[in-house]
């Protein structure tokens, strides 16, 4: 059976679906056996989704007319 | 159990095209309308990569200027957004190649720990995971999160913002760094672990 280490080493691997199965299957036998490592995995998968809600950004206004107006001068044929 | 990466919305991608049709024949208002429904994806990432909105204002004017010069190239069978997402990545990573930076060291990023049995020595905090659904995000979290981000290593920043900010695949990653898919998936595995921690941190302090 996989170690903790073992396990978080093989995560991304796991979420992507790229594990063949009878690996997948010895994971998840430490995960039925191992609840701090369930936790790991969901906070894991967690993380980029939070990550990429804490990272949105809009362009300010004042930059998107500047943006308008040097597209304006450079496409305008 | 493959993760969902975000797709453009039907819509969209029918009203991206309607408008790249008027844009490819001459039509600048039209790819003024396409520009005004990107530029905020857009700038978003060159600023995420650069941290600075000034690099982040010209990345996004270089984008679309090349975009334009390139329409009559584009024939439409990626999403426009994906493309132009593409096309930023790219000049977001040569502005940074030209700056001089400081390569932090790889035993920098902060990951879990593990005993000599190699079990986890610590466990998460609480099972944060469920703030993922939240509507409201965290001010303090958000805040959180960006310092951690900022903190990853270049390289490392690199790949976790195309790949878990922006949706490009493993495959467009390797192309537009020069990494190879394996090197590319271990670091965003590395820099994953390293933002799980910043987070679980975050928790364990409130």
């Amino acid at each position: 059976m996989f170690t903790c280490k073992e396990s978080v080493d093989l995560l991304l691997k796991f979420l992507d679906g790229e594990m063949p199965e009878d690996e997948a299957r010895h994971l998840e036998e430490h995960l039925e056996a191992c609840p701090p490592c369930v936790d790991f995995l969901r906070t894991y998968r967690a993380t980029p989704i939070l990550c990429r809600r804490a990272l949105q950004a809009q362009m300010p206004q004042e930059l998107a007319e500047r943006l308008t107006q040097f597209l304006r001068q450079k496409c305008h044929k | 159990m493959a993760e969902q990466q975000e797709v453009v919305p039907q819509e969209q991608q029918h009203a991206d095209r309607e408008l790249l049709e008027r844009a490819q024949a001459g039509d600048l208002a039209a790819f003024e309308a396409l520009v005004e429904l990107h530029r905020d994806e857009v700038y978003g990432l060159a600023l995420r990569m650069t941290r600075s909105d000034a690099d982040a204002a010209e990345i996004t004017q270089e984008t679309f200027l090349s975009a334009y010069q390139h329409l009559a190239n584009f024939r439409g069978e990626a999403a426009f957004g994906s493309w132009v997402h593409r096309i930023a990545a790219n000049h977001a990573l040569m502005r940074l190649r030209h700056r001089s930076v400081v390569q932090e060291a790889e035993e920098e990023l902060k990951g879990p720990e593990f005993t000599e049995r190699d079990s986890l020595a610590e466990y998460p905090a609480t099972d944060w995971s469920r703030r993922a659904d939240e509507k409201v995000l965290d001010d303090e979290l958000r805040r959180a999160i960006q310092q951690a981000t900022d903190d990853l290593p270049e390289g490392y920043r690199e790949v976790f913002l195309l790949k878990d900010v922006e949706g490009l695949s493993y495959e467009q990653i390797s192309e537009i760094t020069g990494d190879s898919v394996p090197a590319v998936k271990s670091r965003l595995h590395r820099a994953r672990l390293a933002l799980r921690e910043a987070i679980d941190h975050f928790y364990s302090e409130k």
